[in-house]
């Protein structure tokens, strides 16, 4: 059945922004590009498609970091963790060739070290040591101590080809100290300082240029300083004056150098880029001491030097010529003409284009035009990565990776096509939500003939005549594409989806993912076939922020658009912001948002809803003030009917305070109760309610004897983990407390010993599963605390948190899991009739679908007959993980950060989407699929024997006629 | 209030298993139980090895497979032959697992000493004290792909066969149709013999048989509703 399964199997793999890459020149025929990302990601994609070859997930946090990313012939060398490990990859296959631990000391960089025109070693220059490995084996040949390393702070390591072996070093502010070492014995050959009061990092103003040319840029005096390295008799740097070039540096910035060196054992070319502003670059030739202007960029945004073969190029991506406004001046009589200038106005100002020029010259290459588009919705383009190869007549042929703000990946080709792109922003999900799809156009149409008022009886009759016609059209359509699919070829019917196409299938199956991502893009992407419909760049989104996705109003109040609302907040200064949009159309909403001038602390969506069905966001800022979003009259009215039977609580972590609040009817709020675990002892890791959109059907179980255990079932419920904040083995622990969030009462505490995180946990129903680390057994272990109202229910009408006189019982059951977790979530459906499983996400990359059968805290010791009647597994210490649970089969999702269930349409089934590194779509059927046939269900056989058994009394009727009358002969 | 204890009886019997463990005493001066816990500094060690699936060519697999100590803690990568190393690991006791989404390895618990002793043995959550001994460097052998999808049941004969309740139906009917042709009814003993048994089983012959009342019940029924059958019975009994 795994055709079917890979249908619905919807994984998509990303890397995150990308710091190096690099196109495998080694041969032309080639079609690796080669990237490291900040995600601590080194991957091999296929240049041709943008699929990935293989991707290698280091650990998160600096010591996977990838420092530095090298590439010669088929290997790549890797610099990874700050310059503790060096590793040397086989790029086709995807494996190691050898990996070395270098000693501790910050990295500063790498460089290929090459001897008679080959590469022979490499070079690791750290802070205070500078070491030599051979480039085929990883085996150090010598690591030397640097001079002076104290006050010489040494950034650059350099070598021309010849076997020389520079390295670099600045004291700020003062001079430049030039070391050369012997690459047999790593002995000191030359050492030299050269005064340069006016630098302060090599890295951020000197290139290495021509044979062996140090320059360096200096914005104070606005000029450029050269040093030949090898020269025995120069003891200061030379300065050229930009001014004599003719060029000059914008006001108060940093003039960046930009130079290229094809081949690691040949020096470097004589020509460079100097960027003098955000959008202006010269291309610059030095030539015995002098430099010369080969070509003036202005504008320009990016610029770039490619190599194949022995020709060098330059690629410079510079804003479209704006022609387009001087075209577009119209009668401006006729709207429609202006609708079309505006349009192609802002196309205009949008597209760039990439051209290429000889580097050695800076002649234009001929018919080296790329038209660049930026999508309107995202952001500037960041980093050009070229690709070139060499074309039959021998002119160079390109092709342009270029990275935008909004981490984008687009690889084009002349004259400006999408070969593909990639949405690295995926890469990380912060929070996401599914919304139902709308109903079709006709379907909406007939609904939006009762949400208008009556215009008379006969508009009304044609209104409804009309629609019909509509609806029948629709149907004929519908009926003719069917007929026309079947003709063709199975492989050949492709269901694209389009904002034309997208509606909501029978079984709600189909929904939008709303994404949200930590870079600020929003996406809404479709749940069955995976493409992205619409994105959003939000700017001037702080990198910390914290973003909370709420629906305010769903597609099914039909002429009323649904309406998403994103609350971005900024963790430092908690000030916060509202962004409201079309979850379908992801068009931004023209409602007027409320000003926040106050830092947010807390937010809550009530079921309450205005007149126009949307649901009341309600915002507590600092000084404990609410503020409603939409806050119409209809609204502050409604509020103040409910106002005292509105609660809400906020947890402040730093002084392990948890707060319970009343809203007053002007707005304001009354303390009510409170709950401190003291700081000192132990800190709050989470805390989680119950899901709002969650239905437990039945009330309680049916226990062996026929008596009902009746369920704790309080919406009201708050779970709290705590951690010990000693951290020794024997003193560790893990603490766990119920609480009632409109009376602050403590339902229920339990401790759990000898326990620290990673502590995960759900709530659900009338349960708390949580997984912690046992530091005595060093192994997983789940607990889950059932609740229990008892025999009886005390008030079986309505749940009251005011009125409950009786505690409820709780029962706790623990079970070894033989597998770290890296999250975990309960499965949701339509009426939770359905049975529960448990999502875990391991850090393998599977998603195992746990029944909640296994957790179980009345899992009996000993089997009897009441608990075989209950379906009562009995009890063994070991949960079992088995393949057959991996919902994801073969297709791991790294760095699982969230699980994000929601029901469907059918009861059986739950949508499941899976986000981290990758993002991964199914649906999970935790009791089977008893809703629906099963897809090889035997048509043909069971009407055959409806038919055959009909037949069968049809003749035994007429046997049996004949029968009665023989024997009424007789 | 039984299921209750019933839980805590279990949460004790969890409890009793990690006083097990926490006596677990190391022959050779094994490390202590926290070092994995420790803060980052001293000695870091190197954990060695070699994942092997028998009959696939090393390239084919290696580069979508890791090696994960402690469930990623730290994380090493294999070479193109298909051995590994983790570097920088502290000394303390960790679970070693080659991932791969295709091929199945069992995971090794690996301890170091603060001085760098090392040896691996199997993994047991339950008894965690319990050292059989395994092969350092790690000679981790695939145990096969996985296998993530349960076959699915099959339509066959045997099964419709072999289903109690067909056996229940087919049974009876073979005893029904063969029994007769067995035992020979023309022999007037044997005859006798039989009513003996079947009034045997009948101990009351006044009361009605279901079955017959039954027949009774739907024969009246039909002869009621079809007419037509009603008057093809007049015209026998005319004809008679």
């Amino acid at each position: 059945n795994s055709t079917e399964a890979n249908s619905l199997l919807l994984r998509q793999q990303f890397v995150g922004k990308v710091q190096f890459a690099l196109f495998d020149t080694h041969s032309q025929a080639s079609k690796k590009l080669l990237v490291a990302t900040e995600k601590n990601i080194f991957a091999s994609l296929n240049s041709r498609t943008g699929d990935l070859f293989w991707r290698h997930v280091d650990k998160t946090g600096p010591d996977g970091h990838i420092n530095t990313l090298m590439m010669h012939g088929q290997d790549a060398v890797v610099v990874v963790g700050n310059g503790r490990l060096l590793r040397s990859w086989e790029t086709t296959v995807g494996g190691l060739n050898w990996e070395t631990v270098l000693d501790t000391g910050s990295f500063q960089s790498a460089a290929y070290i090459g001897v008679q025109d080959v590469v022979r070693y490499v070079a690791v220059l750290k802070k205070s040591a500078i070491s030599l490995h051979y480039l085929s084996s990883g085996h150090q040949k010598w690591v030397e101590n640097l001079p002076e390393s104290d006050t010489v702070q040494y950034q650059t390591v350099y070598s021309g080809g010849n076997g020389q072996v520079f390295v670099l070093g600045v004291v700020p502010n003062s001079h430049i100290v030039i070391v050369e070492y012997n690459i047999e014995d790593g002995e000191i050959m030359k050492q030299k300082s050269v005064a340069a009061p006016w630098l302060s990092s090599l890295q951020s103003s000197c290139v290495m240029v021509g044979s062996g040319v140090l320059l360096c840029a200096d914005p104070t005096t606005k000029s450029l300083y050269t040093f030949p390295l090898q020269s025995a008799d120069q003891t200061t740097m030379t300065p050229i004056l930009l001014e004599s070039l003719g060029v000059e540096v914008a006001a108060g910035f940093q003039p960046v150098l930009i130079s290229t060196q094809p081949h690691p054992a040949r020096p470097p070319l004589s020509e460079f880029f100097l960027q003098l502003g955000p959008d202006y670059h010269i291309l610059l030739q030095l030539k015995d001491g002098l430099v010369s202007t080969l070509r003036d960029f202005n504008p320009s945004y990016l610029v770039a030097f490619a190599t194949t073969g022995e020709k060098t190029v330059a690629a410079v991506m510079s804003p479209k010529n704006e022609t387009v406004s001087i075209l577009f001046i119209l009668s401006n009589s006729d709207p429609f003409h202006l609708h079309t200038y505006s349009v192609i106005r802002a196309n205009g100002s949008n597209a760039s284009v990439i051209n290429l020029y000889s580097a050695d010259t800076g002649r234009r290459l001929l018919d080296t035009t790329i038209i660049y588009s930026m999508d309107p919705n995202g952001g500037k383009p960041a980093k050009l990565y070229i690709h070139t190869f060499l074309k039959k007549d021998d002119s160079v042929g390109y092709r342009v990776l270029v990275q935008t703000e909004d981490l984008v990946l687009t690889f084009l080709q002349q004259p400006g096509r999408v070969v593909w792109s990639r949405e690295e922003a995926l890469a990380d999900v912060v929070t996401m939500e599914m919304v139902d799809l709308p109903l079709t156009g006709t379907q909406a149409e007939l609904e939006g003939e009762f949400g208008k008022k009556a215009d008379g009886l006969l508009p009304m009759v044609l209104k409804r005549l009309s629609s019909q016609f509509i609806l029948l059209q629709a149907w004929m359509s519908h009926l003719w594409k069917l007929f026309y699919d079947a003709r063709k070829p199975r492989s050949h019917v492709k269901n694209e989806v389009t904002f034309e196409t997208l509606s909501r299938d029978e079984f709600n199956l189909q929904k939008m993912m709303v994404m949200v991502t930590a870079s600020g893009k929003l996406f809404g992407i479709d749940s069955k076939s995976g493409t992205v419909l619409w994105k959003q760049y939000l700017e001037n989104i702080q990198p910390n922020s914290v973003f909370k996705l709420m629906v305010q109003r769903t597609t099914a109040h039909f002429p009323h658009p649904p309406q998403c609302t994103l609350l971005v907040k900024d963790k430092d200064t908690g000030l916060g912001s509202l962004y409201v949009f079309n979850p379908i159309f992801g068009k931004k909403s023209h409602i007027s948002v409320p000003a926040l001038p106050r830092p947010i602390l807390q937010s809550l969506l009530l079921p309450l809803m205005d007149q126009d069905y949307s649901k009341v966001l309600l915002l507590i800022d600092d000084q404990y003030k609410v503020t409603a979003f939409p806050s119409t009259k209809n609204v502050l009215q409604q509020l103040q009917e409910m106002a005292s039977s509105i609660f809400f609580y906020l947890v402040d972590s730093s002084q392990g305070r948890l707060s319970g609040f009343r809203l007053r009817k002007d707005l304001s709020t009354e303390l009510i109760w409170e709950v401190v675990i003291p700081t000192e002892v132990q800190k709050i890791v989470g805390v989680k309610g119950k899901r709002a959109n969650e239905h437990v059907h039945s009330q309680g179980r049916v226990m062996g004897d026929r008596s009902v255990l009746y369920k704790y079932l309080n919406p009201n419920l708050l779970a709290v983990v705590t951690e010990s904040t000693d951290s020794h083995q024997e003193r560790s622990f893990v603490g766990i407390f119920l609480i009632d969030g409109v009376t602050g009462r403590i339902v229920h505490e339990a401790v759990q010993r000898k326990a620290r995180r990673p502590v995960h946990f759900v709530h659900s129903e009338n349960w708390v599963v949580y997984v912690y680390w046992n530091t005595k057994s060093r192994r997983n272990e789940f607990s889950v605390l059932e609740l229990f109202e008892g025999m009886e229910l005390y008030n079986s009408t309505v749940f009251s948190s005011l009125d409950r006189p009786r505690p409820p019982q709780v029962l706790q059951q623990s079970y070894i899991f033989p597998s770290p977790i890296s999250t975990l979530e309960a499965t949701l459906t339509e009426k939770g009739i359905t049975s529960r499983h448990l999502l875990v996400g391991l850090p393998s990359g599977a998603i195992v679908s746990l029944p909640k059968m296994f957790l179980d805290p009345r899992r009996p010791e000993v089997a009897s007959d009441q608990s075989r009647e209950e379906n009562l597994i009995p009890y063994s210490p070991e949960m079992p993980i088995r393949t057959e649970w991996f919902i994801n089969y073969n297709q791991t999702v790294s760095r699982v950060r969230g699980i994000y269930t929601a029901p469907s349409g059918l009861e059986s089934t739950c949508l499941v989407v899976a986000y981290g590194l990758d993002i991964y779509q199914t649906r999970v059927y935790p009791s089977k699929q008893f809703d629906v046939l099963k897809d090889d269900y035997d048509y043909v056989l069971i009407s055959s024997v409806l038919l055959g058994l009909f037949f069968a009394t049809m003749i035994s009727k007429r046997l049996a006629e004949v029968k009665l009358l023989n024997r009424a002969w007789r | 209030m039984q299921p209750l204890s019933r839980a805590v009886e279990v949460f004790l019997l969890l409890q009793s298993l990690s006083v097990v463990s926490c006596t677990f005493s190391d022959p050779d001066s094994g490390p202590s139980a926290g070092a994995g816990a420790g803060p980052a500094g001293g000695d870091r060690f190197k954990i060695e090895g070699r994942a092997i699936v028998s009959g696939v060519k090393s390239q084919e697999w290696v580069s979508s497979a890791r090696v994960l100590v402690e469930g990623g803690e730290y994380v090493g990568f294999l070479r193109t032959d298909g051995s590994f190393a983790v570097h920088d690991v502290p000394s303390g006791s960790y679970v070693v697992e080659v991932i791969s989404p295709s091929y199945r390895f069992e995971p090794a618990r690996v301890d170091i000493t603060s001085k760098g002793k090392m040896r691996a043995r199997l993994v047991n959550y339950i008894k965690t004290s319990e050292v059989l001994r395994q092969p350092y460097p790690l000679q981790l052998r695939s145990s096969g792909p996985h296998t993530y999808f349960m076959k699915r049941e099959t339509w066959g004969w045997t099964d419709f066969l072999m289903n109690p309740m067909v056996m229940m139906m087919v049974l009876p009917l073979l005893i029904i149709v063969l029994l007769p042709k067995v035992v020979n009814t023309n022999d007037p003993e044997m005859r006798k013999e039989m009513e003996q048994s079947m009034n045997m089983l009948n101990p009351n012959p006044e009361l009605p048989d279901v079955s017959e009342f039954m027949t009774k019940l739907f024969s009246k029924g039909s002869s009621k509703t079809g007419g037509g059958s009603k008057g093809s019975r007049n015209a026998a009994l005319k004809r008679r």
